[in-house]
């Protein structure tokens, strides 16, 4: 398997195709002129709902972490009843490992754009709003730069070739986050956009029912929506084409891993990097074919997914194949963001593991107290594992507090949102995986007789 | 840590005559902002990022203001502002050093990087030096990883750093 031409970076120089120094930004004209905005010429002609269902017929699953079919969300609101209803674009890319989206947002804006004027003529949107990080200083510039553009050859705005939505001239905005990842999570955007705090919602009313503003609002990531204009242009048969179709036998209800997908590659490896692949692509494969190999010719001990929040796999996986399905296939939470954090054999998982809990107990907005104070606690376990002093019961300690918390079954359904559930997966698969790290580097004895000896000792 | 709080009741604001939130700027919010959507509570970010952009951090007093042009009340506004490590409530110094800790940038030396910084200024992550000049903080992900180790200073992004290019780039700043 092979992507035998680029998609999401056909103008973006990306190795096997191109060399990234040669990237530049491509502005509205040459969008144009390499085919750009051509599938929201076909969705025009199309009725809004035939583009919704092709959409899902592709089975275009989400980019931005849960892999949730883009054209089922689409497809769950409610009918137009003539007032607002909102895109929300989650240009938040906050998970460590990931910076993916960047790499659209820096070089190719309009591959989003078009993909948002299609998913708001297709859905019968009239605002969408591009929510990015707060960081991305430059991203924001450019992407203001390229709505512009946009508004300029009657994309958006009161002269847009979508017409009226929802009785009102469609708008696109770009709106600056403040440094929380949490509003990455669907309903914190949707908090933070209405101008309060990011605290995740409670679901159901799922966004797409109630949303921005108490609205009708789909939430997609900005690699979701990039992949729309080309679904469009080239078909469904074009997009099923690449990636991972159903096993024999599963029913068509089950989501497969169609398209190609972005790879952000990073840790201990000779070319780190954004590959695009088709899903399905090895481990293996991206590390040697793409990544020029381990770094210094150490050996392959673990990786990280897609972004912290999936957890680990071990150093025997390294052929993992990168679908929708590696969380069943090597038990971690997903694919996630498909941000790949490679680690070498000299690697200390103790201090990977410390790393992302205190990102955790730094990022939980403290609404559930399973998180907000189990996260904490996981930062204090494994920073004292770590310095040498803490004991053997610790181990089972932060494996139980990390199974508490989370909103999926395997974190008991005890918060609100899934930040619980990556710092659930990601600590219990470190510690499962690599359970003699730990044990060699805590204290054997149980803690009163240490303490009892150390009296004896002063 | 958002979801720490202080106890305001007795504190003293600071106040001064000319407003934050000037007319200029209130005519800017107005046109170009407060249309964008259906509350003016939602213009909330955009508002207190331009009042940072302006004056380098939010004074409370400035809070009160925003509060008013955005017809809600400074307790929700201080309730926003505070949730967000971007906004500043606190003076901050001319250059703000943001160095990313991930996995990533950990696994590529982030630790003795942070390690020299401190010891060139003297100071500890949330501080900020003597002259003013700079405040350190470290952040969760800079979504730079494919050029750990990173670290933004105000809005220009530094990558591949290491000690010795990292501390050349610091000299250089005025
Ligand atoms: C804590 C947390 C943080 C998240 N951060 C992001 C993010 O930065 N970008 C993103 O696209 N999705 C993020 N998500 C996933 C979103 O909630 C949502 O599933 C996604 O934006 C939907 O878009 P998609 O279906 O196109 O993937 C996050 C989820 C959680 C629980
Ligand atoms: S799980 Fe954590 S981050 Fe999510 S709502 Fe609860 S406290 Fe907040």
């Amino acid at each position: 398997m092979a992507l035998d031409h680029p998609v999401l970076t056909k103008r973006i120089p990306t190795p096997p195709w191109g060399d990234p120094r040669d990237r530049k930004l491509i502005d509205i004209d040459m969008y144009f002129d390499t085919g750009g905005y051509e599938g929201l010429k076909k969705a025009m002609g199309m009725k809004p709902n035939a583009v919704v269902e092709l959409v899902k017929e592709a089975e275009l699953r989400g980019r931005g972490g849960a892999g949730f079919p883009a054209g089922m969300k689409w497809s769950f609101l409610p009918p137009v009843d003539g007032d607002r209803r909102y895109l929300a674009v989650n240009a938040d890319e906050s998970e460590p490992g990931t910076f993916k989206d960047r790499l659209l947002l820096d070089y190719d804006p309009h591959l989003l754009l078009e993909g948002i004027a299609i998913c708001m003529h297709a859905c019968q949107l009239d605002t969408s709003y591009i929510y990015i990080r707060g960081e991305y200083h430059q991203q924001a510039k450019t992407l203001k730069y390229a709505v512009n553009e946009a508004y300029e050859n009657k994309i958006f705005g009161n002269e847009s070739l979508l017409g009226q939505i929802n009785g009102r001239m469609p708008q696109c905005y770009v709106h600056r986050g403040a440094g929380a990842y949490i509003c990455g999570e669907e309903t914190g955007l949707l908090e933070s956009l209405e101008g309060k705090r990011g605290w995740a919602r409670i679901k159901p009313p799922f966004p797409a029912v109630a949303g921005a503003f108490g609205r009708p609002t789909i939430i997609n990531n900005v690699e979701t929506l990039a992949m729309v204009g080309p679904i469009l242009e080239l078909g469904v048969n074009w997009f099923k084409s690449m990636g991972v179709p159903r096993p024999d036998g599963i029913p068509s209800t089950v989501p497969a891993s169609y398209g190609p997908k972005l790879f952000g590659v990073s840790g201990h490896i000779n070319r780190p990097g954004i590959y695009e692949e088709e899903l399905g692509i090895k481990m293996s494969h991206l590390i040697e074919e793409f990544c020029g190999g381990m770094r210094d010719g150490a050996k392959f001990k673990s990786a990280i997914v897609g972004g912290i929040s999936t957890g680990v796999i071990g150093p025997d996986d390294y052929d993992a194949q990168l679908d929708f399905d590696v969380g069943a296939k090597y038990n971690c939470l997903g694919l996630g963001t498909a941000g790949v954090i490679v680690m070498d054999e000299h690697t200390d998982m103790v201090a990977v593991a410390r790393n992302i809990a205190q990102f955790f107990s730094h990022e939980s907005c403290g609404q559930c107290t399973p998180c907000r104070e189990g996260t904490h606690w996981m930062y204090q376990l494994l920073s004292r594992i770590e310095r040498g002093q803490g004991y053997a019961k610790d181990i089972d300690l932060l494996h139980e507090v990390a199974g508490s918390m989370g909103a999926l079954p395997s974190g008991q359904g005890s918060t609100i949102c899934g930040l619980a559930d990556g710092a659930n997966w990601a600590i219990r698969t470190i510690v499962d995986k690599f359970r003699n790290e730990f044990e060699t580097r805590v204290k054997k004895k149980p803690q009163i007789l240490q303490s009892v000896e150390s009296v004896n000792d002063g | 840590m958002a979801w720490i709080v202080k106890n305001s009741a007795t504190m003293q604001i600071e106040r001064r005559e000319d407003p934050y939130l000037d007319d200029e700027l209130k005519k800017m919010l107005e046109t170009e902002v407060i249309p964008r959507f259906p509350s003016r509570q939602a213009a909330t970010l955009p508002v207190l990022h331009a009042v940072q952009h302006k004056h380098s951090w939010i004074p409370y007093q400035a809070l009160e203001e925003a509060a008013e042009f955005l017809e809600t009340s400074a307790s929700q506004l201080l309730d926003t502002a505070s949730f967000y490590d971007d906004f500043w409530l606190n003076p901050k110094g001319r250059y703000l050093i943001m160095m990313c800790q991930s996995v990533s940038c950990e696994l590529l030396g982030q630790m003795d990087l942070l390690e020299s910084i401190k010891a060139k200024l003297q100071i500890e992550p949330g501080q900020t030096t003597e002259d003013g000049k700079f405040t350190l903080m470290t952040v969760g992900c800079l979504g730079s990883c494919d050029t750990a180790p990173c670290a933004l200073v105000n809005e220009t992004l530094h990558e591949n750093l290491t000690t010795e290019n990292f501390g050349q780039i610091l000299d250089g700043l005025e």
